[in-house]
Parts: structure tokens; C-alpha cells; sequence
């Protein structure tokens, strides 16, 4: 958390480290989130991976209301409200004397600074499930490609150590950080959201002009410096934004145009928000808290429209939460319809987590 | 969080039973309904002294300590005389008892074979007399229940939060192969021909009176067989239906036989192999637990291939032990009528299946495969309980099964054994013993698990697997009060509470202690001193059993007790162990953790405020608890720190074990982690721990991390579980290969996986490819259970205990606590309909 000057390794700012993952890439995996992500998606699963910065986080489950945060921060960005602790964004400075001071744990500061070679050694304790399931490590966020340095190293250590990476990107990176990172990468898990840049742009903040560059780029290293690194696409289908006819068979036409079959997979994640407690708990009105998720009926029509899109229909696959038939139908779910929030989205940029523990 | 199984949901049901089997399966399950059952009958010799119940057999389930007086009071009242052959008062009590046994089972209790049923042998629930004579009864009592006896030495061992001991029945894999390919009257005429070859004045001493008790009970089998024999030509001469008519016939045919001649085919074995297992719950009134039948994928296999090759269709074979299925359950009708007792709860008959042969070569067969569709098809049902033993190089074809059982069942309806970790251990028994002529790397994978878990070897071994449950967190307690109970104990039956004294060694005011280094030496002194004292409580038992309680007919079944003429409760198996579980571990090394962070490192609090806050059981401390739930290092992580004091605190207290032997049988001390339920109830008597657990709440399981402590997934917890063990070394370093292994006995070890993980064949492969991780680096056996709704009702309730539970939903994680009461209900709801 504190400057280590003496040491010269470089040191990455890691939100979390998921052990036993198994939805990011092959096999059994740890997935690394780094903190620091380029664009904002508004659906975003988690709004605490966008500051590069560390930030603190409370949670009120296991809180015992002692005060001592209070009385610990420098400050004064902590006060004690019948709701509990309460933060003043505007103060905190995230200088984690209260997270340290807090005896439940309660307080956490998102962001730790990990070596790489820490990190590996982390990581590397698993290996003997990824070498029974063909898994290995990967690296998320946020955007784990712009901490280039760091994710440099890491990948560096791990290839020595023979552990099979993989990169899942939102692509909003400067190629020239892509090119680096490349050589050391097995699998990137790609991200395209959205096809139409002025929609990209309502949605994230950014067009996606850069992004399908660098889909482009990644598909054409590959087969430029005969990589073997292997390219899965990603999209996040949201009610009312992406999740669109037009949206999938855009993106279906952009892979089958340019990526080719340097595709080997192509997701299609269906939303869910149960990441809305971290949304009220920062205290951020989310504008997709109250979006139903899509029905299985939906999730394989979009199926179906990706796979008449041109690419290799193969390589289609959906994943992610959808309405329960009880929802969908019948006397039941009429009496709280219409749009009582239902869960569960995965991967926007990244696959959701809560951070308690 | 309770233990959750996976019979509780009721979400399988069974499938592919005939109209035979369905009958016995859903007559079976009219419980206390039915008109037949399988309760205990109670056999007397008359006399005004008898007595016919052995309590001691239960004094590892405490929950039973009260209802000692009562059962052998109203099994006495409900007892039937039993006319004495002349002689019987000038014999020994094994031959005395031997031919009591015997005379009960086959000339008193009654015979019936139910409708359908293709395996004869339905009563064996006996409670019968102990044939003592006047004063040997007089002695019994003294020492059972005497000022000094046994029954008031366990139960203070119990109130004072040490945990419990006994002489406990069953728990031993009987050498069932021999015991088919010889017959009985194999065993016979060996057992006379050892006889004839005695000297006359050892044939009029203990050795010959051992030898004709068994001679006599060597015969039990054969002649209830012949009268089930009797019966089944009876009723196959009045039955009109052909087909059962020539069933009944055959089974005749096959009592005739076996088990006294060596059987011919599957169904004679699978016969003989029933009533073989079910005279030894006979022989020691006692209905069941741990009463294991090893690898029977194998033994059988000889025959199953026999009798496929001579026309028997796979569908029989089928039949045939689902009938086998069906009488493992009678085993639970002993107190049928008077109210289960906890005691016939879910445990068992272990069957093993697969596992590697010589040179590690894969030793599934068909027999296996047939075995999983049974358990499959007539599941949830409690027994037989199946243990199927993985290794590095299982079929592909075996763990897709097995996974596809646990996705249907919600939950394993079977045990995982891991062979190389398990061997490992028993090769250290081996060495530690001095016995590597009989268990070495040639013989090694023979082993087999006895109830749950417990590796022993088979048919020459009886390792008390159950016999001593010891509570680690003791001696951190002692520690912390210098030799004193934390609390002053209180027992609700009289309303007093006893003057506190010091019964463990002074080992000083931890307050003054300056470094964790001598406080590790205060805990360390405290853990040389309760395991010894679990050694002289097991003694009292152990030692009363060998002189008053023979079990000649289970000797016959043991290979050592008539080469030596010893009987088996007197050490006379060739592997002699009684086995050390250990209870509480995680909690304890949590506990040590927590204070060398709490006092020594961080300086949180002083050690008076520590032992105060414990003492108060953190009322008014609840600061300090937080921290030492939530700051401090915990077991079960992965974290190298915490499980080197994991591995520190298993290296201690099993070397202390392997110090000790009981002095009446010989029968050296091995170390294991079974704890069975007593994490749960011993929550109540141990007072809190530095872990930040209040008095009441439950204990840490077996070798499971604590409850809550386990944040980093499956694959943390397999690892630290599997460096507590002792890890690996490289290079086939370690006592098989790289393997390591302190506990020979094995440790449980159970996980609760989310059911996305199952979802759909490329997670199917992926957990497979956990349970291949697992035979790499984690301990010797494992339970899977899956998320059930009960389970996640109860984290709503209570938050604070599963600040772990994590929930997959394909792919979305969350920890369920964190997430709003409304997703959590709908996560809920989800599992219910198995939707994830």
C-alpha cells in the first residue's frame, strides 16, 4: 500500500485475485483484476475497477460500528450515521490508515500493490490444477493492459514458469501495449460491445474505433509472427443497449470480415445486476438497476442472429443468467411484474465481483 | 453452518427399479410402519446378575451417556431366556458367549425372507447376554460402572471439554475375500487343525479355550444358513408363481451351500458375502457403524465375470445387490421402536470401489461400473455408503460418472478416497510400527477405508478408527490458565458445579510469557499432557473389553487371532492400532494464530485481556473479537505462514501420539482427523477460543478450515489442507512417491461447491480436472456437497458465519452475504430449482 522506494521491481495495483475461476478462458484459472479501466460502461459490474487509483470500500455485514475509523482517519472523511459509516469521497484520500485500523475488516482498501514476482508466487500455487485442467492465469480489470510494466513482468515470470496466460481486454489500449504484451499471451479474451461507435460512445464514454483497430491488430500479429495465442470475443448483451439484433449481427460481420478464423470462440454474456448493492453502497443512482434480464428464449435468438452472421457458427456460444420460467409466465410473476430488478450480469469489461473479502 | 449432505434434498429420486425392488425400497421406508423389522431382540441367560448390554461400545457418542441406565434396564426387562447347554458354566466367556450367540441366532430369533427379495439373512439385531457368571458380572459392573468405573471416567473426560473414548465395536474391514474363497469350512478345519496341533496344557489354557470359541462360532454361518435353507424350500413349495417358485428354489439351493462351501457364482457369493457381514453385527450387538466390506468391486469380480461368462444377465447382478441394498438399511431398524438414537445415523457400511492395483496400475473394472449404477439407481438411500478411490491415473470414463452423479444427486452420494496421500500414510504406519513386512509398497494398495474414511489395511487389521476423539483446542485452553479449566465445569443433571482445580501440568501465567516462543512451549506441554490422558480413559474400556467382552466369531474373520489364539478385542489381529481422531484442529491452530498475532506480533491486547475476554466470552470485548476473527491469520488460505503453524501443530500432536499403546492389548496409538459430529456439540461445553469463536458455536471439523475462514475457493482450501498433511517432496522424496502423509488414519475433508459449476460439459471437464488437482495436492478424502437452499436461508440469518460463501452463477460471483436480501432470495430461488 506505501511506496516501496528501495525496490526496484515494479509494482502493480491488483483489485482482486479470483482463484478457481472458471469463466475467464480454459481450465481452472486465476484471474488477476487490475485496477484502471480507459472507458466507463454504464452497466459496469464493477465501478470500483474504473480509478486507476486505490479506493476504500466499506461493507456493512460484518461491521461492529466500533468508530475507530473515525477516529483513525486524518482526514475527517469518516462519520458514524444511523446507516453506519458513512465516506466523504471528496476527503478520503485513500491513504488506508482506517482499513488497517478496522478490526472486522470491514473497511477495505480496493487496490493493493503487488510485485510481480509476489503475484506470481501467488499464482503459481495453483498450478497443479492448471495443469490437470489446461488453465492457467489471466489478466483482467479494469483494463490490465495499461499497467504494461507490470503486466510485462508478470506474464514474463508465469511464461518462464510454463503457466498458460491469457489477456481479457476491452480493447480501449494503445496498440504499442498490445504489441508488448502479445508475445507473452496464449489467449486474449477480446471485448467488442457495441458496433456502432455513436452508440459505443452513449454507452462508454469512448467510440470504438480504437477497439476494432486493435481487434485487427491482435487477429494480424497472430498470423503475422505465426503466434499461437488463441482469441475469444466477448460481448456483453444489456437490455436496452447492446443487446440488439442489429448490435450482434454488426459485430458478427465485423469478425467474420476482419478477424476471420483467428476467432476461436465468440460469448455472448447475458446481463444481470446484482452488483446494484455496490452501486447504492457508493452511493451511485445505476441506470440498469431496474432492467430485467433477457429470457432464455432472447439469449438464443441473439444465438441464432450471431451465428448467421457470417462467422463460423461453431464458434458461438451464450452464457449468463437468464429469467426463470416462474418469471417469465404465469399468475406469479405478474403480481410483481413488471420490472422487479432481477440479477446476475458477467463480464462487461470484466467478470462482476464484490469485494468484501 | 451445518453440515449438509447430500441426501437432505430430496431433489433425486431414484430411478430403474424393478416392481421387486421398488416394493423393498419403499417398504424399507415405511420405517416404523412396517410390519417386520429388524429391531433388537434382547437374549438372557437367566441369571439374576446377567447383563446384556455393552454401553461401553457407545461412550464415543456422548449425546447416548444418559440413556446408559435406561437401556440396560429395559433391554434386560425385554430379554428372552435362553435355555443353557449343561456345560456352559464350566466354559470360558468366549466360549460361553460363542455358543450363546450362536444358539440365539440360529435356534431363536425368527427367520423370514420378504416378498421379492433374492438374499436371504433379514433379522441380525441381537442384544445378547454377555454370559457372565456371578462374580466376573460383579466385577463388570464395578469397573463399568463403579465410583472409578469407566462410564464415570468418560463422562468427565466429556464435561470437561476433553472429548471421549471407548472400546468401540465394529470399524474393521473382515477379510471377506478369504473368508469366500475358503468357506467357511476352510476356516473350520484350520481352526481345528491349530487346535489339534496345541499342547495339552495349552489346550486347557486361554489359548485353547480361544481356539474352541471360535471353532464354535466358526459354525454359526453354516447352520443359519441351512435353515434359511429350511425355510426358502418351505416356502418355495407353497409359492404358485413360478418364477419366484424357482427363485426361492435357487435361493435354497445357494444357502445349502454357502457360506460354509466357497461360492460358485455371483449370486452365492454376493449371498455369502451378506450373511458373512451381517453375523459379525451378531456377534458384537451392534448394529452397523463402521462395519466395512473394503474393495468389493474386486473380490466380487472373479465371480461376476464367472457368472456373465455362464448367461447371468447384468440386469440380475443388478438385482441381486440391490436386495444387498436393501438388508444394509435393516441395519438401522435396531432401535427401531425405542427412537433412533443418533447413534444409526448415516453411517457405515463402507464399500470401496475402484483405486490402483500393483504398481499403480487402474484397477476399475466392470464390476465398478455396475456398483455406480446401483448406487445411482437406488439412491438417496443411506447404505451401503459407498468410497470411491481416485488416483492420478483413474479412467476418464470413471470421473465422468462419478461427476454426473454428483450433478444428479446435487451433491456426492459418495465418499473420495485419494490413494497416493492415503498410502503414504499407511506406509508411515509401516515404518512407525515396525511392521513393513506387512504393510510395505508391494501390499500397499490393498488398503481400503473403514466407515467414512479411516485407511486400514483389509482382513488382518483393526485400527479402533473411532476409538478416541480428543479435542486439540484443550491444551490451548491449558495453556491460556496454566493448567485449568477455562470455565468452571457444570453439570445440568445434578445442578453443581465443580470446585476448579488444575489438572493439567502448571505450565505458568501466560501473562508473564514474553515471547510466542514460550507459549508455544506451555502449548506443547499441555498437548503431552491431554494425549495421554485420552490414552488411560481408552485404557479403562479397552482394557474391560478384553477381559469380558470376546467376539470369537468376528476372530474368525481376522487374520492374526488364530494363529495366535488371541481374540481380536484381546489385539489379536495381525495389525493392531487404535486410532487417535483428533477434533478441533482448525480452531486450535486459529486459536494460535490468533494469539501469537494478537499479543506477540501486533500488540492488540495483552494477554490478561485476552484470557478476560475469553473468560466473558467476549462480551464487552467484542472489538478484540472482531479482530481476532478478522486480522488474524487463519488456517485454510493457502497462506504459507498459517499453515506452517497448521503443519507445526499436526507434527506435535502426532508425534506425542505415536508414543502410546494401551497396555492391555498391545494395540499402539496412530493419529488421524475423523470428528465425526463433536465439532458440533463440543461447541457448547469448550469455552470460547483466541479464534474469536464464542462458547456455543461450532468447532472446527476434521481437517476442514474453519467456518468462515476459507475466502479463496476450493483450490486454497485443498492446498493447505493437503501442506497440513505434511505436503510433498520432491522427487519421490516423500513416503509414497512425493506424497506425505502425518495421518495414517486419513482426514475428512468436505467442500461445498456451487451446482453452476456442473452447468454444462466444459464445467463438468473443469471439475473433473479439480478432483485430478485434488489427488495432487490435497489431502487422502474429500466430501462434496453442493449449495442447497437450507444452507443459504441460514447465511441470512446468520451473515457473520459465512462471510465466505461465495456464489457462482454462471459465471457472475458474489459473496452471498454482500449481496441485497432481494438477490439473495432470488439466488435462493434459483437453487432451489437447481437454475444456476
Amino acid at each position: 500500500m506505501k511506496a516501496h522506494d528501495k525496490d526496484s521491481s515494479v509494482r502493480g495495483r491488483v483489485l482482486e485475485i479470483m482463484r478457481m475461476s472458471t469463466e475467464d478462458g480454459p481450465g481452472i484459472r486465476t484471474t488477476v483484476f487490475l485496477k484502471g479501466c480507459p472507458i466507463s460502461c454504464g452497466w459496469c459490474h464493477n465501478p470500483e475497477s474504473i480509478k486507476p487509483g486505490p479506493q476504500l470500500q466499506w461493507i456493512s455485514t460484518s461491521c461492529i460500528l466500533c468508530g475507530i475509523c473515525v477516529a483513525t482517519c486524518p482526514q475527517g472523511a469518516l462519520t458514524m450515521t444511523s446507516e453506519g459509516i458513512r465516506i466523504d469521497r471528496g476527503r478520503c484520500r485513500a491513504c488506508g490508515n482506517c482499513a488497517e485500523a478496522c478490526p472486522s475488516g470491514t473497511l477495505e482498501l480496493m487496490g493493493r500493490e503487488w510485485t510481480a514476482e509476489d503475484l506470481a508466487g501467488e499464482i503459481v500455487k495453483d498450478r497443479a490444477y492448471f495443469e490437470t485442467s489446461g488453465g492457467g492465469v489471466t489478466l483482467s480489470g479494469g483494463e490490465a493492459a495499461l499497467q504494461l510494466e507490470f503486466c510485462l513482468e508478470l506474464l514474463k515470470i508465469l511464461r518462464a514458469k510454463g503457466i498458460h496466460t491469457a489477456l481479457d481486454t476491452c480493447g480501449m489500449v494503445p496498440p504499442a501495449h498490445l504489441e508488448k504484451l502479445l508475445p507473452f499471451v496464449d489467449l486474449v479474451l477480446f471485448d467488442i460491445k457495441e458496433i456502432d461507435s455513436k452508440k459505443h460512445r452513449a454507452f462508454t464514454g469512448s467510440g470504438n474505433e480504437k477497439i476494432l483497430e486493435n481487434a485487427k491488430f491482435v487477429a494480424s500479429y497472430r498470423k503475422e509472427h505465426l503466434r499461437r495465442h488463441r482469441i475469444w470475443i466477448r460481448t456483453p448483451l444489456i437490455p436496452g443497449a447492446t443487446a440488439a439484433v442489429k448490435n450482434v449481427a454488426g459485430i458478427g460481420a465485423f469478425i467474420a470480415e476482419n478477424l476471420g478464423n483467428a476467432v476461436e470462440r465468440w460469448e455472448l454474456c447475458a446481463f444481470n445486476n446484482l452488483c446494484r448493492d455496490k452501486y447504492s453502497r457508493l452511493g451511485i443512482d445505476w441506470e440498469y438497476a431496474d432492467a430485467a434480464l433477457l429470457t432464455r428464449e432472447e439469449m438464443e435468438s441473439f444465438a441464432e442472429t450471431a451465428r448467421a452472421s457470417g462467422v463460423n457458427p461453431a464458434i458461438v456460444s451464450w452464457s449468463g443468467m437468464t429469467l426463470l420460467d416462474t418469471e417469465t409466465g404465469g399468475k406469479d410473476r405478474e403480481a410483481d411484474a413488471p420490472a422487479k430488478p432481477r440479477a446476475v450480469l458477467k463480464h462487461g469489461c470484466a467478470t462482476l465481483r464484490t469485494m468484501e473479502d | 453452518m451445518k453440515e449438509s449432505t447430500a441426501y437432505q434434498h430430496g431433489i433425486k429420486e431414484p430411478s430403474g427399479l424393478s416392481p421387486r425392488i421398488r416394493w423393498l425400497r419403499d417398504y424399507y421406508f415405511k420405517g416404523n410402519e412396517r410390519a417386520w423389522n429388524n429391531s433388537f431382540t434382547c437374549w438372557t441367560t437367566g441369571t439374576p446378575w446377567d447383563e446384556v448390554f455393552n454401553e461401553m461400545t457407545f461412550y464415543i457418542v456422548p449425546e447416548t451417556f444418559v440413556l446408559f441406565s435406561p437401556l440396560c434396564g429395559s433391554y434386560l426387562q425385554a430379554a428372552r431366556q435362553v435355555p443353557l447347554h449343561a456345560d456352559f458354566w464350566n466354559w470360558s466367556i468366549a466360549e460361553r458367549r460363542a455358543w450363546f450367540v450362536k444358539e440365539v441366532i440360529v435356534n431363536h430369533v425368527p427367520r423370514e425372507v420378504l416378498p421379492g427379495d433374492l438374499i436371504a439373512g433379514a433379522r441380525f439385531n441381537v442384544q445378547t447376554s454377555l454370559c457372565l457368571n456371578s462374580k466376573e458380572a460383579k466385577e463388570w459392573n464395578r469397573l463399568v460402572r463403579g465410583k472409578k468405573g469407566a462410564r464415570k471416567a468418560v463422562k468427565w473426560f466429556h464435561d470437561h471439554g476433553y472429548g471421549n473414548a471407548g472400546a468401540t465395536s465394529g470399524h474393521l474391514i473382515p477379510g471377506h475375500e478369504r473368508l469366500l474363497a475358503s468357506g467357511w469350512k476352510g476356516v473350520h478345519a484350520d481352526l481345528v487343525q491349530k487346535y489339534n496341533s496345541l499342547e495339552k496344557n495349552e489346550q486347557r489354557g486361554e489359548k485353547g479355550a480361544q481356539l474352541r470359541a471360535m471353532i464354535t462360532a466358526s459354525t454359526m454361518a453354516r447352520d443359519l444358513a441351512h435353515r434359511y435353507a429350511e425355510l426358502l424350500r418351505s416356502m418355495a413349495s407353497k409359492e404358485a408363481d413360478n418364477a419366484r417358485k424357482w427363485e426361492l428354489e435357487k435361493m435354497a439351493e445357494n444357502l445349502a451351500r454357502v457360506p460354509w462351501e466357497p461360492p460358485r457364482n455371483f449370486w452365492e457369493a454376493v449371498q455369502a458375502l451378506w450373511i458373512n457381514h451381517m453375523l459379525i453385527m451378531t456377534d458384537e450387538n451392534y448394529p452397523g457403524p463402521g462395519v466395512s466390506f473394503g474393495r468389493i468391486d474386486q473380490y466380487l469380480f472373479p465371480y461376476f465375470k464367472k457368472s456373465i461368462s455362464e448367461g447371468m444377465e447384468r440386469d440380475f447382478a443388478k438385482e441381486i445387490l440391490k436386495c444387498f441394498w436393501i438388508h444394509c438399511n435393516t441395519a438401522y431398524d435396531a432401535m427401531i421402536k425405542n427412537g433412533h438414537q443418533g447413534i444409526t445415523a448415516g453411517f457405515g457400511q463402507l464399500l470401496t470401489l475402484s483405486g490402483m492395483g500393483k504398481g499403480g496400475v487402474d484397477m476399475t473394472n466392470d464390476l465398478t461400473y455396475l456398483f455406480l449404477e446401483v448406487i445411482d439407481e437406488m439412491s438417496p438411500i443411506l447404505e451401503p455408503k459407498p468410497n470411491v478411490r481416485l488416483h492420478r491415473n483413474s479412467p476418464d470414463e470413471l470421473l465422468d460418472i462419478l461427476v454426473s452423479m454428483i450433478q444428479s444427486s446435487q451433491g456426492a452420494p459418495f465418499l473420495l478416497n485419494f490413494d497416493e496421500r492415503s498410502m503414504a500414510g499407511m506406509i508411515l504406519e509401516g515404518e512407525r510400527a515396525g511392521i513393513p513386512h506387512l504393510i510395505n509398497r508391494d501390499n500397499v494398495h490393498d488398503y481400503a477405508p473403514v466407515g467414512c474414511l479411516e485407511n486400514t489395511m483389509v482382513g488382518n487389521d483393526r485400527s479402533g478408527t473411532v476409538d478416541n476423539n480428543l479435542n486439540l483446542l484443550k491444551a490451548v485452553e491449558l495453556a491460556l490458565t496454566g493448567g485449568k479449566d477455562m470455565l468452571p465445569c457444570f453439570d445440568p443433571m445434578t445442578g453443581k458445579t465443580e470446585k476448579m482445580r488444575r489438572d493439567g501440568p502448571a505450565t505458568g501465567d501466560p501473562a508473564k510469557f514474553k515471547t510466542w516462543d514460550e507459549f508455544w512451549k506451555a502449548y506443547a506441554k499441555q498437548t503431552a499432557y491431554i494425549i495421554p490422558k485420552c490414552v488411560e480413559l481408552y485404557e479403562m474400556s479397552e482394557s474391560i473389553r478384553a477381559r469380558f467382552f470376546p467376539t470369537p466369531y468376528l476372530s474368525c474373520m481376522v487374520k492374526g487371532c488364530a494363529e495366535k489364539g488371541i481374540d481380536i478385542t484381546r489385539g489379536g489381529a495381525e495389525i493392531n492400532f487404535t486410532t487417535m481422531e483428533a477434533v478441533t484442529y482448525a480452531t486450535t491452530v486459529d486459536s494460535l494464530l490468533a494469539i501469537k498475532h494478537l499479543v506477540f506480533d501486533t500488540g492488540a491486547c495483552t494477554m490478561e485481556e485476552l484470557v478476560r475476554a475469553l473468560k466473558d466470552n467476549w462480551k464487552g470485548h467484542e472489538v478484540l473479537q472482531a479482530r481476532a476473527k478478522n486480522r488474524a491469520p487463519k488456517y485454510g488460505r493457502d497462506d504459507d505462514e498459517a499453515d506452517d503453524m497448521a503443519k507445526r501443530v499436526m507434527e506435535l500432536w502426532c508425534e506425542e501420539t505415536w508414543k502410546h499403546s494401551t497396555v492391555s492389548t498391545k494395540r499402539r496409538f496412530r493419529p488421524g482427523m475423523l470428528s465425526w459430529n463433536y465439532w458440533v456439540g463440543g461447541g457448547y461445553i469448550m469455552a470460547a477460543s483466541a479464534d474469536g469463536r464464542p462458547r456455543g458455536q461450532f468447532l472446527s471439523n476434521a481437517i476442514c478450515p474453519s467456518n468462515g475462514a476459507d475466502i479463496n475457493g476450493p483450490t486454497s482450501n485443498s492446498n493447505s489442507v493437503g501442506k497440513a498433511l505434511g505436503g510433498k517432496a520432491k522427487d519421490g522424496m516423500g513416503t509414497w512417491g512425493d506424497y506425505i502423509n502425518l495421518l495414517p488414519n486419513g482426514a475428512s475433508h468436505t467442500i461445498t461447491f456451487n451446482p453452476s459449476i456442473l452447468r454444462d460439459p466444459e464445467h463438468r471437464e473443469k471439475f473433473k480436472a479439480f478432483l485430478r488437482g485434488y489427488a495432487a495436492n490435497g489431502g487422502t478424502a474429500l466430501q462434496i456437497n453442493m449449495l442447497d437452499p437450507d444452507m443459504l436461508r441460514d447465511a441470512q440469518k446468520h451473515p457473520g458465519d459465512y462471510r465466505h460463501l461465495l456464489v457462482r452463477i454462471t459465471g457472475y460471483n458474489a459473496y452471498f452475504v454482500t449481496v441485497g436480501r432481494e438477490l439473495q432470495d432470488e439466488v435462493i430461488e434459483r437453487i432451489s430449482h437447481n437454475k444456476m
